[in-house]
Protein backbone atom coordinates (compact mmCIF):
# COMPACT_ATOMS: atom_id res chain seq x y z
CA UNK A 1 0.00 0.00 0.00
CA UNK A 2 1.50 3.32 -1.01
CA UNK A 3 1.59 6.47 1.13
CA UNK A 4 -1.00 8.34 -0.95
CA UNK A 5 -3.58 5.59 -0.42
CA UNK A 6 -2.88 5.52 3.32
CA UNK A 7 -3.30 9.30 3.52
CA UNK A 8 -6.59 9.19 1.59
CA UNK A 9 -7.91 6.37 3.82
CA UNK A 10 -6.85 8.27 6.93
CA UNK A 11 -8.47 11.54 5.86
CA UNK A 12 -11.69 9.79 4.79
CA UNK A 13 -11.90 8.01 8.14
CA UNK A 14 -11.15 11.24 9.99
CA UNK A 15 -13.98 13.04 8.17
CA UNK A 16 -16.32 10.12 8.91
CA UNK A 17 -15.26 10.28 12.55
CA UNK A 18 -16.08 14.03 12.73
CA UNK A 19 -19.42 13.39 11.02
CA UNK A 20 -20.27 10.61 13.46
CA UNK A 21 -19.15 12.66 16.45
CA UNK A 22 -21.77 15.28 15.54
CA UNK A 23 -24.21 12.47 14.73
CA UNK A 24 -23.76 10.97 18.19
CA UNK A 25 -24.74 14.34 19.70
CA UNK A 26 -27.80 14.81 17.47
CA UNK A 27 -28.98 11.27 16.77
CA UNK A 28 -27.13 8.79 19.02
CA UNK A 29 -29.42 5.78 18.47
CA UNK A 30 -29.24 5.76 14.67
CA UNK A 31 -25.54 6.59 14.48
CA UNK A 32 -24.51 3.98 17.08
CA UNK A 33 -26.49 1.38 15.11
CA UNK A 34 -24.49 2.36 12.01
CA UNK A 35 -21.21 2.23 13.94
CA UNK A 36 -21.94 -1.30 15.20
CA UNK A 37 -21.92 -2.50 11.56
CA UNK A 38 -18.74 -0.58 10.67
CA UNK A 39 -15.69 -2.25 9.09
CA UNK A 40 -13.22 0.67 8.76
CA UNK A 41 -10.52 0.09 11.40
CA UNK A 42 -8.99 3.53 10.87
CA UNK A 43 -11.81 5.11 12.91
CA UNK A 44 -11.15 3.39 16.29
CA UNK A 45 -7.44 3.80 15.47
CA UNK A 46 -7.86 7.60 15.21
CA UNK A 47 -9.85 7.75 18.48
CA UNK A 48 -7.18 5.71 20.29
CA UNK A 49 -4.54 7.98 18.70
CA UNK A 50 -6.33 11.13 19.90
CA UNK A 51 -6.38 9.68 23.41
CA UNK A 52 -2.61 9.08 23.17
CA UNK A 53 -2.13 12.77 22.20
CA UNK A 54 -4.33 13.74 25.17
CA UNK A 55 -2.18 11.74 27.61
CA UNK A 56 0.96 13.33 26.19
CA UNK A 57 -0.64 16.78 26.61
CA UNK A 58 -1.70 16.32 30.26
CA UNK A 59 1.69 14.89 31.23
CA UNK A 60 2.88 18.50 31.59
CA UNK A 61 -0.08 19.40 33.85
CA UNK A 62 -0.12 16.39 36.18
CA UNK A 63 2.35 15.37 38.88
CA UNK A 64 4.96 13.53 36.84
CA UNK A 65 4.84 10.22 38.71
CA UNK A 66 4.53 7.98 35.65
CA UNK A 67 5.46 8.57 32.00
CA UNK A 68 2.53 9.43 29.70
CA UNK A 69 3.07 6.25 27.66
CA UNK A 70 2.76 4.11 30.80
CA UNK A 71 -0.58 5.74 31.72
CA UNK A 72 -1.71 5.29 28.12
CA UNK A 73 -0.79 1.58 28.17
CA UNK A 74 -2.78 1.14 31.40
CA UNK A 75 -5.73 2.87 29.71
CA UNK A 76 -5.45 0.43 26.77
CA UNK A 77 -5.45 -2.49 29.24
CA UNK A 78 -8.61 -1.08 30.96
CA UNK A 79 -10.28 -0.57 27.60
CA UNK A 80 -9.45 -4.06 26.31
CA UNK A 81 -10.53 -5.65 29.61
CA UNK A 82 -13.88 -3.86 29.33
CA UNK A 83 -14.45 -4.94 25.73
CA UNK A 84 -13.37 -8.55 26.36
CA UNK A 85 -15.58 -8.72 29.47
CA UNK A 86 -18.72 -7.58 27.62
CA UNK A 87 -17.87 -9.71 24.58
CA UNK A 88 -17.61 -12.93 26.57
CA UNK A 89 -20.65 -12.10 28.70
CA UNK A 90 -22.67 -11.47 25.51
CA UNK A 91 -21.51 -14.79 24.09
CA UNK A 92 -22.64 -16.42 27.33
CA UNK A 93 -26.10 -14.76 27.34
CA UNK A 94 -26.64 -14.61 23.58
CA UNK A 95 -28.88 -16.87 21.51
CA UNK A 96 -27.28 -16.21 18.12
CA UNK A 97 -23.62 -16.45 19.08
CA UNK A 98 -22.45 -16.06 15.46
CA UNK A 99 -24.02 -12.59 15.22
CA UNK A 100 -21.93 -11.29 18.14
CA UNK A 101 -18.59 -10.06 16.82
CA UNK A 102 -15.58 -8.62 18.62
CA UNK A 103 -15.16 -5.90 15.98
CA UNK A 104 -18.63 -4.53 16.72
CA UNK A 105 -17.63 -4.14 20.39
CA UNK A 106 -14.36 -2.48 19.38
CA UNK A 107 -16.09 0.09 17.16
CA UNK A 108 -18.99 0.97 19.47
CA UNK A 109 -16.87 1.12 22.64
CA UNK A 110 -14.25 3.27 20.87
CA UNK A 111 -16.94 5.79 19.91
CA UNK A 112 -18.37 5.69 23.45
CA UNK A 113 -14.96 7.02 24.59
CA UNK A 114 -15.68 10.39 22.92
CA UNK A 115 -17.67 11.94 25.84
CA UNK A 116 -14.88 10.80 28.19
CA UNK A 117 -12.24 12.41 25.97
CA UNK A 118 -14.26 15.65 25.71
CA UNK A 119 -14.69 15.86 29.51
CA UNK A 120 -11.03 15.08 30.29
CA UNK A 121 -9.75 17.45 27.63
CA UNK A 122 -12.04 20.33 28.65
CA UNK A 123 -11.25 19.81 32.35
CA UNK A 124 -7.53 19.93 31.66
CA UNK A 125 -7.92 23.10 29.53
CA UNK A 126 -10.03 24.67 32.30
CA UNK A 127 -7.28 23.68 34.74
CA UNK A 128 -4.93 25.99 32.80
CA UNK A 129 -7.32 28.96 32.45
CA UNK A 130 -9.34 28.61 35.68
CA UNK A 131 -7.12 26.64 38.04
CA UNK A 132 -8.68 25.20 41.20
CA UNK A 133 -9.44 25.63 44.13
CA UNK A 134 -12.84 27.22 43.56
CA UNK A 135 -13.72 30.08 45.86
CA UNK A 136 -16.98 30.81 47.69
CA UNK A 137 -17.45 34.11 45.78
CA UNK A 138 -20.40 34.63 43.42
CA UNK A 139 -18.24 33.79 40.39
CA UNK A 140 -16.88 30.69 42.12
CA UNK A 141 -20.38 29.51 42.98
CA UNK A 142 -21.63 30.27 39.45
CA UNK A 143 -18.77 28.36 37.87
CA UNK A 144 -19.35 25.42 40.24
CA UNK A 145 -23.02 25.19 39.21
CA UNK A 146 -22.05 25.45 35.52
CA UNK A 147 -19.27 22.85 35.83
CA UNK A 148 -21.56 20.41 37.67
CA UNK A 149 -24.25 20.80 34.98
CA UNK A 150 -21.64 20.39 32.23
CA UNK A 151 -20.13 17.27 33.84
CA UNK A 152 -23.56 15.74 34.46
CA UNK A 153 -24.59 16.39 30.82
CA UNK A 154 -21.50 14.61 29.53
CA UNK A 155 -22.02 11.79 32.05
CA UNK A 156 -25.60 11.23 30.81
CA UNK A 157 -24.37 11.30 27.20
CA UNK A 158 -21.68 8.79 28.13
CA UNK A 159 -24.25 6.50 29.81
CA UNK A 160 -26.49 6.68 26.70
CA UNK A 161 -23.59 5.81 24.37
CA UNK A 162 -22.31 3.08 26.70
CA UNK A 163 -25.77 1.49 26.87
CA UNK A 164 -26.22 1.73 23.09
CA UNK A 165 -22.73 0.28 22.53
CA UNK A 166 -23.66 -2.79 24.58
CA UNK A 167 -27.16 -2.96 23.05
CA UNK A 168 -26.00 -2.98 19.41
CA UNK A 169 -22.92 -5.13 19.95
CA UNK A 170 -24.38 -7.76 22.25
CA UNK A 171 -27.93 -7.63 20.80
CA UNK A 172 -29.34 -8.30 24.26
CA UNK A 173 -32.50 -6.88 25.84
CA UNK A 174 -32.64 -4.13 28.50
CA UNK A 175 -32.62 -6.39 31.59
CA UNK A 176 -29.67 -8.48 30.40
CA UNK A 177 -27.71 -5.30 29.64
CA UNK A 178 -28.43 -3.97 33.15
CA UNK A 179 -27.22 -7.29 34.63
CA UNK A 180 -24.09 -7.11 32.50
CA UNK A 181 -23.38 -3.55 33.67
CA UNK A 182 -23.88 -4.60 37.33
CA UNK A 183 -21.43 -7.51 36.85
CA UNK A 184 -19.01 -5.10 35.23
CA UNK A 185 -19.23 -2.59 38.10
CA UNK A 186 -18.65 -5.36 40.66
CA UNK A 187 -15.04 -5.74 39.47
CA UNK A 188 -14.50 -2.36 37.87
CA UNK A 189 -15.14 -0.21 40.98
CA UNK A 190 -12.50 -1.99 43.15
CA UNK A 191 -10.17 -2.02 40.12
CA UNK A 192 -10.58 1.77 39.73
CA UNK A 193 -9.84 2.25 43.43
CA UNK A 194 -6.60 0.26 42.99
CA UNK A 195 -5.67 2.48 40.01
CA UNK A 196 -6.44 5.54 42.16
CA UNK A 197 -4.24 4.20 44.98
CA UNK A 198 -1.38 3.79 42.50
CA UNK A 199 -2.07 7.37 41.33
CA UNK A 200 -2.65 6.24 37.74
CA UNK A 201 -6.17 7.69 37.35
CA UNK A 202 -8.14 9.96 39.68
CA UNK A 203 -11.32 9.62 37.61
CA UNK A 204 -11.30 6.36 35.60
CA UNK A 205 -10.77 7.03 31.88
CA UNK A 206 -13.38 4.69 30.41
CA UNK B 1 -33.45 -0.21 -9.80
CA UNK B 2 -31.20 -3.02 -8.64
CA UNK B 3 -28.98 -0.61 -6.66
CA UNK B 4 -32.08 0.93 -4.97
CA UNK B 5 -33.17 -2.56 -3.95
CA UNK B 6 -29.72 -3.33 -2.56
CA UNK B 7 -29.66 -0.05 -0.61
CA UNK B 8 -33.14 -0.72 0.72
CA UNK B 9 -32.12 -4.23 1.71
CA UNK B 10 -29.01 -3.04 3.56
CA UNK B 11 -31.06 -0.33 5.31
CA UNK B 12 -33.63 -2.95 6.35
CA UNK B 13 -30.83 -5.18 7.68
CA UNK B 14 -29.44 -2.22 9.63
CA UNK B 15 -32.81 -1.21 11.12
CA UNK B 16 -33.82 -4.77 12.02
CA UNK B 17 -30.36 -5.82 13.26
CA UNK B 18 -31.73 -6.18 16.80
CA UNK B 19 -35.02 -7.26 18.32
CA UNK B 20 -37.14 -4.50 19.92
CA UNK B 21 -36.95 -4.34 23.71
CA UNK B 22 -39.66 -6.21 25.61
CA UNK B 23 -39.72 -5.72 29.38
CA UNK B 24 -42.28 -8.43 30.06
CA UNK B 25 -45.30 -6.31 31.05
CA UNK B 26 -46.88 -4.36 28.20
CA UNK B 27 -47.37 -1.22 30.35
CA UNK B 28 -43.71 -1.31 31.38
CA UNK B 29 -42.59 -1.72 27.75
CA UNK B 30 -44.88 1.14 26.71
CA UNK B 31 -43.43 3.59 29.28
CA UNK B 32 -39.88 2.39 28.59
CA UNK B 33 -40.31 3.18 24.89
CA UNK B 34 -41.92 6.56 25.72
CA UNK B 35 -39.00 7.56 27.96
CA UNK B 36 -36.21 6.26 25.72
CA UNK B 37 -37.62 8.17 22.73
CA UNK B 38 -36.28 11.37 24.35
CA UNK B 39 -32.76 9.91 24.47
CA UNK B 40 -32.69 8.57 20.92
CA UNK B 41 -32.89 11.85 18.97
CA UNK B 42 -31.47 15.23 20.13
CA UNK B 43 -31.05 14.14 23.76
CA UNK B 44 -29.25 17.37 24.75
CA UNK B 45 -32.50 19.34 24.36
CA UNK B 46 -33.68 17.55 27.51
CA UNK B 47 -30.30 16.83 29.14
CA UNK B 48 -29.01 20.43 29.38
CA UNK B 49 -32.05 21.99 31.17
CA UNK B 50 -32.34 18.88 33.37
CA UNK B 51 -28.70 18.96 34.48
CA UNK B 52 -28.84 22.73 35.15
CA UNK B 53 -31.91 22.15 37.30
CA UNK B 54 -30.18 19.28 39.11
CA UNK B 55 -26.98 21.27 39.72
CA UNK B 56 -28.88 24.33 41.05
CA UNK B 57 -30.85 21.99 43.34
CA UNK B 58 -27.60 20.34 44.43
CA UNK B 59 -26.14 23.76 45.18
CA UNK B 60 -29.11 24.64 47.43
CA UNK B 61 -28.95 21.22 49.11
CA UNK B 62 -25.19 20.80 49.50
CA UNK B 63 -24.01 24.43 49.50
CA UNK B 64 -20.27 24.70 50.04
CA UNK B 65 -19.77 20.95 49.63
CA UNK B 66 -20.64 21.28 45.91
CA UNK B 67 -17.93 23.92 45.45
CA UNK B 68 -15.40 21.63 47.19
CA UNK B 69 -16.59 18.74 44.99
CA UNK B 70 -15.99 20.83 41.84
CA UNK B 71 -12.47 21.61 43.09
CA UNK B 72 -11.81 17.86 43.50
CA UNK B 73 -13.30 17.16 40.04
CA UNK B 74 -11.08 19.81 38.48
CA UNK B 75 -8.07 17.84 39.70
CA UNK B 76 -9.63 14.65 38.30
CA UNK B 77 -8.22 14.63 34.77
Amino acid sequence: MDFKKILVNFLTSFLLLCNRFIGLILDPYKIMRKISLEKDYWQPGIIIGLIFIYFKFIYYLREKIYPATFIYVSFIINFLLTIIFFYFLSKLFGKNKKEITFSSFLFTFSYSLLPTLVWFLSTSVLFIFLPPPRTFSLLGKGFSVFFTAYSLSLLIWKIILFYLAIRFSSRQNFFKIIFMIIFYLIWFIPYSIILYQFKLFRVPFI
Amino acid sequence: MKSINLRLKSKMNEVFSIEPNNLGASALTYYFKKITTYFKVMPFIYIIPLTFLVSVTLYFLLGRFLIKLVTVLQYGF
